[in-house]
């Protein structure tokens, strides 16, 4: 596990492509008292080996480069990541929500999400 | 998508509930006729939140609620989750837990692959060989229920072992088991393989070359029909896989056909593998668990893991951080479906609309794996 810059993931995915990490497993985020960490876990099938990089960001405002143009893989899972944790990818081709409905509030997976949404019924609430 | 229509072209919606949809996947798609121009998958239906909900229980009230994640490879969700906790908390998994994990991942991926194969078939229009392999499947799922007591959710491994020992003669049930198992799956090979009609809609159909399965992070059989060798049981073992003896099935065409030969071939891999495991199962030995946890107090150590399987759709991954609480902070999952079902709008395009089931099927979607 490495930390490595926010602003220096799109370089690095593309460095590690060329060294062979062709298949990108995941990318997901959590939370920490801190910051927003934005994960992400890349393979390779030549070599055999792994990497898991992480990004620390903003918990105000987290934002991050979209690595999508090297990663197709990148994309469903990077609007994943923005659906549950809001992380915004700069750059992303179709930033949607993915598995919540389009008029969802909120980031559920965020520590201080709250689900008081007056649309829904008082035991969905 | 979003662009406008042409005058020869029409939108029309697949799903949620369509019987070729294996669950709740809806398409948007655009055609010219016959030709599907453009797709989008729609996917959430089965969102059930079970990476949130693992945030308000214990270790050991999620545990059971792990298997509902894929639950055609209940096992190989488990087997996930509790490797996780068992890379925190170092625990020693026991010799016959380990072989008992093999056996029962094992025969887990049989299972799924037979109810993939019936389904496959039964897309593209063929009914009577959904009846053989249930016939099979039916068996080994008697089998587990001997086991575990359940037929589909089982709930049998708990955190450093599994929670009971074998039944008394289920070992020899087992190997009843593998050894009817080639005998029926050739009977398939002579009504699918050389099917005429099975062969003109599945060769050449959805051909998926390596670097573009690489990209959409397509693991599993349907990256190994793709020419790449990589099965993690082999490359990166867990459990005990390394002291068995078995060969990865590998094609070269990427396409319908190719995925339907690796996932046959697999399934004679894991007889071997099972017969193997049987044989080295320990006889005397009553340990099964490295300790009794508390199940309202146990506490895993902080800390970060990952646990990877070959789960029979690909890599399951479960990422787990702690922070020493009887709750997990955070537990994400990561299932080889959702990449596939991603692929689906690349490999569709510009095929007719017929080829749609077989490419979809081919693939082994499950959808509450995808929407988790």
């Amino acid at each position: 596990m490495t930390y490595i810059e926010a602003q220096g993931i799109l370089n690095k995915a593309k460095e590690l492509k060329t060294e062979g990490f062709d298949l990108l497993l995941s990318i997901f985020a959590q939370e920490t008292a801190e910051n927003i960490e934005c994960i992400y876990h890349f393979c390779s099938t030549i070599n055999n080996q792994e990497i898991i990089l992480k990004t620390k960001l903003d918990k105000n405002n987290p934002r991050i480069e979209s690595i999508s143009s090297l990663y197709k893989t990148a994309d469903w899972n990077e609007r994943e990541t923005f659906d549950l944790f809001g992380v915004e990818f700069l750059n992303h081709p179709n930033l949607k929500r993915i598995l919540l409905p389009n008029d969802w509030k909120g980031h559920p997976l965020r520590k201080d999400y709250k689900q008081d949404d007056e649309r829904l019924s008082w035991n969905e609430r | 998508m979003t662009t406008a229509l042409d005058n020869r072209e029409m939108l029309i919606n697949i799903g949620p509930q369509h019987p070729s949809t294996h669950g709740v996947l809806r398409l948007k798609m655009r055609l010219e006729g016959e030709i599907i121009k453009d797709t989008e998958p729609i996917i959430g239906y089965l969102h059930r939140g079970m990476e949130k909900l693992a945030e308000s229980r214990s270790y050991c009230q999620y545990l059971p609620m792990v298997d509902r994640i894929d639950y055609l490879s209940s096992f190989f969700n488990l087997a996930s989750f509790c490797m996780a906790v068992e890379n925190l908390s170092e625990f020693e998994v026991p010799g016959k837990a380990q072989y008992i994990r093999v056996i029962t991942m094992e025969l887990n991926r049989i299972a799924s692959h037979l109810l993939w194969l019936g389904s496959f078939l039964l897309d593209m229009g063929a009914t009577s060989p959904l009846f053989y392999t249930f016939r099979e499947r039916e068996e080994i799922i008697k089998l587990f229920e001997d086991l575990a007591g359940a037929r589909l959710l089982y709930n049998y491994y708990c955190f450093g072992g599994v929670k009971k020992d074998i039944p008394e003669g289920w070992d020899k049930k087992v190997l009843e088991v593998c050894k009817k198992l080639p005998k029926y799956i050739k009977e398939y090979e002579a009504i699918i393989t050389k099917n005429p009609i099975v062969l003109e809609r599945t060769k050449c159909v959805g051909v998926l070359d390596k670097t573009t399965a690489l990209s959409y992070g397509i693991t599993g059989p349907n990256l190994r029909a793709s020419g790449v060798n990589y099965d993690l049981r082999k490359v990166k073992p867990y459990s005990v896989y390394n002291e068995l003896n078995f060969k990865v099935c590998t094609a070269q065409n990427g396409d319908c056909h190719d995925r339907y030969r690796v996932r046959v071939d697999e399934m004679l891999e894991s007889v071997k593998i099972i017969e193997q495991a049987i044989k080295k199962l320990p006889d005397q030995e009553d340990v099964l668990f490295t300790k009794k946890i508390a199940p309202a107090v146990f506490k895993a150590p902080e800390g970060e893991t990952v646990s990877l399987i070959e789960s029979p759709r690909g890599i399951t991954a479960c990422y787990l951080t702690s922070d020493g609480t009887i709750k997990p902070q955070r537990v994400k999952w990561r299932t080889g479906s959702f990449s596939a079902v991603q692929l689906l709008p690349e490999l569709i395009k510009n095929r007719q609309y017929a080829d749609l089931m077989p490419i979809l099927g081919s693939l082994d979607i499950v959808l509450p794996e995808v929407d988790r």
